[in-house]
């Protein structure tokens, strides 16, 4: 008998040993941006590392050398990780210090589920107020820093100058951009004609967000307020009705690349499949890398742009960006002050985290020369001032974009019609937000 | 011996089988308490959790049967319950009649036979991303390997993974090639059972192959068919992986699953009231199909 008890107790020990612990001086680094270790897993030169995975390894391992004191253990999800973040919210078991799009902090802030951090940040020397205007819009909730920002990102138009050349669309080494949608299909037929290419080339395939991040930041400069109730959208709209009948246009003409996922249109744009492709600033790096190869379609001919502005109500391009957020949780005072330790560090070397072709979050950083003198930067810098997220008050933003892309790609590709897949669209997200089960009392 | 002492005799026969049952009950009792908490105790939470309005954050409210109305009016589930039917018309017969022919074709204790048993296996034990990144390979139009081959003819190339008509039999022939070796096997062992007398009898009376493989062979595995048709109707009902991989359920809603469409609900919306009402339907949709064809088998069974 005794045995018999012996043995469970041993088995109950073991059991709660394979339970989660941390040190009191241990902080659980949750992030995407993929991992590199075989690269970077080392590596302490920040200067010396490139990409967004190269520079935030290099950047943690800097940390954990300065700062011995500390134990990091840095946890890599897969991008955006917002299932299993959930997941570990919803157990308990969230770590300390987290990657967030701004987009998403609305989600899990309206569960109560962040803490807020403006008071903490300046206490450590991080002034919200040296945020720039789009990053301060994108953590601010109800008044209150819901996190710190790292960077503003944006679509943008990844242009092949030497394409443009040969279609004669630059002037004085710009690349000559239209101001109005019949401009855009006016300049796509003449690029085409000229060079036999698509103007566009356009990851349709497979990649629901990139249809509705067009569709936000053409419906901002019409300046449509398609979001005046945070509950209820609003696209049954001859605003955006325009929007997707000239990407349809583009489309039927064959004008766009077709049928490309991310993956072939990233490496097609490379190729020299088209002339302006749409993607984000985290590509700016590498096609700046490509255009110093020789021989290539990129060689010494490449730029990139903001959006240009299409409607004359308004410069807007939509943004999000990237922050870090530290999840409700019992942490010892060793451990907070580590947090913000490592989120002062981080600041500290928000320039670094620049490199990767994503704007500053920081004014200081954006108006520094170092930063102006980076490829290409002086040409994006504005997206600081025009980036434009959605209002603080939409909720479920990644399920909306998703929702959004569903819809439109059939009506571009001419599967549905415009007026069926803007009602759809619109139908399905209200659906959705109807739904969001309202939380109670405030954090 | 007197009616008193065989009396004594029952009673004690009696109790010592009553204790002998629950000695018994003693043995799968480690097995019953695991089996309630991680099988029937979450069966029974998702039913009610399906008449909930939830998140996973703890907060709930009871709205009855509202979520599955909702499913009843919503386009995209009933765009999901198509799917999912149709592709498992694309891929349970084929399993099936491919497995039994590699069976047959393998039954046979040559070296060739057994190396060859081991590569059509070969892709079962591959997880669902390392099939779908070699499928993606052979469907993209931009230098896949279809498009490759095309191309040597002089044709354009077909957008399988973004074309409607396409995207789910792209799918369904990537699980065919995936999940072939399960039918395969269970064909392989019924056929290792059926008697050599049987095939020893039909060749005395002269039948041919075709004959002897309708008369002799078909009808000795007709069990393990059903089995088959069986497991494969549940598994691939609950098609997720492929689909979430492939074409993100996409376009235009063409491939998307009914297990993606919960998946996506759940984890994306947190709605998981909506999402456990879903798993509900698709839950009785399953059983009806298992007890469909164990009723059918059970039948011919005992004809």
């Amino acid at each position: 008998m005794k045995r018999r008890a012996f043995a469970g107790l041993a088995g109950a020990a073991l059991l709660a040993g394979c339970g989660v612990s941390q040190a009191p001086n241990e902080i659980v680094v949750q992030r995407f941006f993929g991992t590199c270790n075989a690269q970077y897993g080392s590596q302490t030169d920040v200067a010396a590392a490139q990409t967004e995975c190269g520079i935030i390894t290099t950047l943690i391992n800097k940390f954990r050398a300065e700062n011995p004191d500390i134990k990091v253990t840095v946890s890599t999800v897969a991008w955006p990780g917002y299932n299993q973040l959930s997941a570990q919210m919803a157990t308990g078991d969230a770590p300390d210090v987290v990657t967030m799009h701004e987009s998403a902090i609305p989600d899990f802030q309206s569960r109560h589920l962040l803490e807020p951090m403006g008071e903490e940040l300046r206490a450590v020397g991080v002034e919200p107020d040296n945020f720039t205007e789009a990053s301060l819009k994108g953590v601010t909730i109800a008044g209150n820093v819901w996190g710190m920002p790292f960077d503003t990102w944006a679509p943008l138009w990844h242009i092949n100058m030497n394409y443009f050349r040969q279609a004669g669309l630059v002037r004085d080494d710009k690349p000559i951009l239209p101001s109005s949608p019949e401009e855009l299909i006016e300049q796509a037929r003449q690029f085409k004609k000229a060079t036999g290419k698509p103007y566009f080339v356009q990851a349709l395939a497979n990649q629901k967000p990139a249809y509705s991040r067009n569709l936000y930041t053409y419906l901002m400069q019409q300046d449509a307020d398609f979001f005046a109730d945070p509950k209820r959208i609003k696209l049954r709209t001859p605003e955006a009705r325009r929007i997707v009948e000239m990407f349809r246009t583009l489309y039927e003409e064959g004008l766009t690349t077709r049928d490309q996922d991310y993956a072939a249109a990233t490496r097609g744009f490379m190729n020299g499949d088209g002339g302006v492709y749409l993607v984000g600033t985290w590509m700016i790096g590498d096609y700046e890398a490509e255009s110093r190869r020789p021989d290539r379609p990129l060689s010494n001919g490449y730029t990139v742009y903001p959006y240009p502005q299409l409607f004359p109500e308004k410069d807007a391009t939509f943004a999000d960006g990237h922050s870090w957020v530290m999840p409700v949780k019992e942490r010892t005072p060793q451990q907070r002050q580590a947090v913000y330790r490592l989120l002062k560090f981080l600041a500290d070397n928000n320039f670094q985290w620049a490199r990767t072709g994503h704007l500053p979050a920081f004014t200081s950083v954006i108006e520094s020369a170092e930063f102006k003198a980076l490829p290409y930067r002086d040409n994006i810098a504005k997206i600081a001032l025009t980036g434009t997220p959605l209002p603080a008050g939409v909720e479920r933003r990644f399920a909306i974009e998703d929702t959004i892309g569903e819809e439109l790609a059939p009506a571009i590709a001419g599967q549905k019609s415009v007026e069926a897949a803007l009602f759809d669209a619109e139908h399905r997200v209200n659906d959705l937000l109807f739904h969001v089960l309202a939380t109670s009392g405030e954090p | 011996m007197s009616v008193a002492a065989a009396h004594v005799t029952d009673s004690r026969e009696t109790r010592s089988g009553a204790r002998g049952d629950w000695s018994s009950l003693l043995y799968v009792a480690p097995f019953l308490l695991i089996y309630i908490v991680l099988v029937v105790y979450p069966l029974f939470s998702g039913m009610w959790l399906s008449l909930h309005k939830a998140d996973f954050f703890g907060e709930r409210v009871f709205v009855g049967l509202e979520n599955f109305t909702r499913l009843l009016a919503d386009k995209v589930f009933l765009g999901t319950l198509w799917n999912t039917f149709y592709f498992i018309v694309l891929t349970v017969p084929a399993l099936a009649i491919i497995g039994l022919g590699l069976a047959l074709a393998l039954n046979r204790t040559t070296r060739a036979a057994a190396v060859l048993r081991g590569v059509f296996f070969s892709s079962s034990v591959l997880s669902v991303t390392i099939v779908t990144l070699l499928w993606r390979v052979v469907f993209i139009p931009d230098g896949g390997f279809i498009a490759t081959v095309l191309e040597m003819f002089g044709k354009p190339p077909v957008a399988f993974l973004s074309d409607e008509d396409l995207a789910l039999p792209a799918i369904a022939i990537t699980t065919i090639w995936w999940c072939i070796g399960l039918p395969m096997m269970l064909f392989l062992a019924a056929l290792q059972q059926v008697p050599k007398e049987l095939y020893e009898a039909a060749a005395l009376d002269n039948a041919g192959r075709w004959k002897t493989l309708w008369s002799v062979t078909l009808p000795s595995i007709r069990r393990t068919f059903a089995l088959v048709i069986i497991i494969e109707i549940v598994l691939q009902f609950q098609l997720f992986g492929q689909a979430q991989l492939m074409t993100l359920g996409g376009p235009n809603n063409a491939s998307r699953p009914i297990v993606l469409f919960i998946y996506e609900v759940g984890f994306n919306r947190w709605d998981i009231g909506y999402a456990a009402a879903a798993a509900q339907i698709l839950f009785g949709l399953i059983l009806m199909a298992a007890l469909a064809q164990y009723f059918v088998a059970r039948r011919k069974g005992e004809a």
